[in-house]
């Protein structure tokens, strides 16, 4: 999947992300289910609670980590498309 | 019972499910609580569910499922809803949605609560008060679906589904999709207690299964993410047995009305098994070293062909209740497995069971069960 500069992305409805003390680590919690998201994953989905558009989202993450928008785009998509087809991040306007 | 001392169990619990209380307005055939019914006197109070729910978090529980009976009979649920969210608990309500107000389900919102899972029996309104026993059921808790989406809360409709509903399937998938509800649970009937006492009413036939299959795979492929669709198989025409509750003691811990803690909400059928409560024991000494969580865990009590099966790893033997309930022997095989000697035997008869016109349903009802 690909995504537009305005494609407004947000976390879907019913997902939490949170810090679980007792595996010391973070917990994505939906329903029914239970995942244990990566590190990257884990800071989309912080920046994710509102809605946002992709382009802003990729814009955000180059300039905390100090890399170029093209490179960084190329890393969240891949991984933003597995959020999607999981069903743990929503595109405003598409289906789901 | 096992006798041999065994080290605690360090691995947490994913989930818990509370059983807040064993009234209920409806009375399904099919229903997962016990035969013998916990009254409304032994249920544990609302500070000893809230103690509970703190010891359920500090011993690594994520998830909460606040089922019953009819969870929303509890007029404190909001109190509990709203610990559960302090503690950061995922809180799952389950309900069959017929006597709840908007006006309760906004509070439960307002409390922190997670999700909904919703009951529909049938899609057609006569069938649903038939399995239910519930006049106009189907009516309500379509209200109730809608009230639901307007707060904007995320909705599962759960489908039991057996020899009377399954040729609507479909028409399941349809209204799921006109109350926009995100998930869809396509549940075989699962044989325990009350549903073990109904087989012979419930139970489909091999057909009706495989049409069952190919709904739900044309559904998925025709909907894809719109609607995220859950099936379970009903387990005697499986090939394997399924992990039940994904091992005993593993993964879940269910706390039943009157503060006994299972390994598993149907556990109560094997017998020699002693289940501490909570109000008499913490939860973390429960989960980790109470007789009845370590009874099946581990391999050391399989018998064969599970001690030495590839896949002794995988459904763990199966479910110990079924083993029980079927054949008298809790170590035994679960006879939904093809390996299991007495598979052939056991499916004859649900097959059999499945092409005979269907006896009437015993109700789900609170009294004491006639012999």
């Amino acid at each position: 999947m690909s995504f537009a500069r305005d494609d407004r992305l947000a976390i879907a409805r019913g997902v939490r992300v949170r810090f679980d003390p007792v595996r010391n680590c973070h917990v994505l919690l939906a329903p029914e289910r239970v995942l244990f998201p990566c590190p990257t994953s884990v800071e989309i989905l912080g920046r994710l609670a509102e809605p946002r558009p992709f382009g802003e989202l990729v814009a955000g993450l180059a300039a905390e980590f100090d890399a170029p928008e093209e490179e960084i785009a190329r890393d969240v998509e891949a991984l933003l498309s597995d959020l999607v087809a999981q069903r743990v991040v929503r595109v405003e306007g598409r289906s789901a | 019972m096992n006798a041999v001392a065994r080290e605690p169990w360090r691995e947490p619990p994913i989930g818990l499910l509370a059983e807040l209380t064993h009234r209920c307005p409806l009375a399904c055939p099919y229903c997962s609580n016990p035969l013998e019914l916990a009254a409304r006197e032994r249920e544990l109070s609302t500070a000893s569910w809230l103690r509970v729910l703190d010891q359920a978090a500090e011993l690594g529980v994520l998830q909460l499922h606040l089922s019953g009976g009819e969870p929303t009979l509890r007029t404190d649920l909001e109190a509990i809803v709203a610990r559960a969210r302090a503690l950061e608990l995922y809180s799952n309500l389950i309900t069959a949605g017929v006597g709840v107000s908007e006006r309760r389900l906004e509070a439960l919102a307002e409390a922190g609560l997670d999700h909904v899972q919703l009951s529909v029996q049938d899609v057609d309104p006569e069938g649903c008060d038939r399995i239910g026993g519930f006049k106009g059921s189907l009516r309500r808790k379509i209200a109730f679906a809608r009230a639901v989406r307007r707060l904007g809360l995320p909705l599962t409709l759960n489908a039991v589904v057996h020899r009377h509903n399954l040729d609507r399937l479909e028409r399941f998938v349809e209204l799921a999709l006109e109350l926009g509800a995100d998930r869809l649970e396509v549940a075989h009937v699962q044989y325990y207690g009350w549903a073990l006492a109904n087989r012979a009413a419930l139970m489909p036939t091999r057909a009706q299964l495989e049409r069952s299959v190919e709904i739900v795979k044309e559904a998925r492929e025709r909907l894809g993410d719109q609607l995220l669709i859950d099936f379970v198989v009903p387990d005697y025409y499986a090939t394997h047995p399924k992990p039940c509750t994904s091992g005993w003691g593993r993964a879940v811990i269910v706390v039943a009305p009157d503060g006994r803690v299972l390994p598993c909400h149907a556990a109560h059928v094997i017998p020699g098994l002693v289940f501490a409560n909570v109000e008499e024991k913490p939860l973390r000494w429960i989960w980790q070293e109470s007789p009845a969580f370590q009874r099946f865990r581990g391999l050391e009590w399989m018998q064969e062909p599970c001690r030495s099966c590839p896949r002794r790893e995988i459904d763990f033997g199966g479910c110990r209740c079924q083993a029980m309930q079927l054949l008298g022997d809790p170590e035994a095989t679960d006879p939904a497995c093809t390996l299991s000697p007495h598979h052939a035997r056991i499916m004859a008869t649900a097959e059999a069971e499945a092409s005979a016109p269907p006896p009437p349903f015993r109700y789900r009802r609170m009294e004491p069960v006639p012999a």
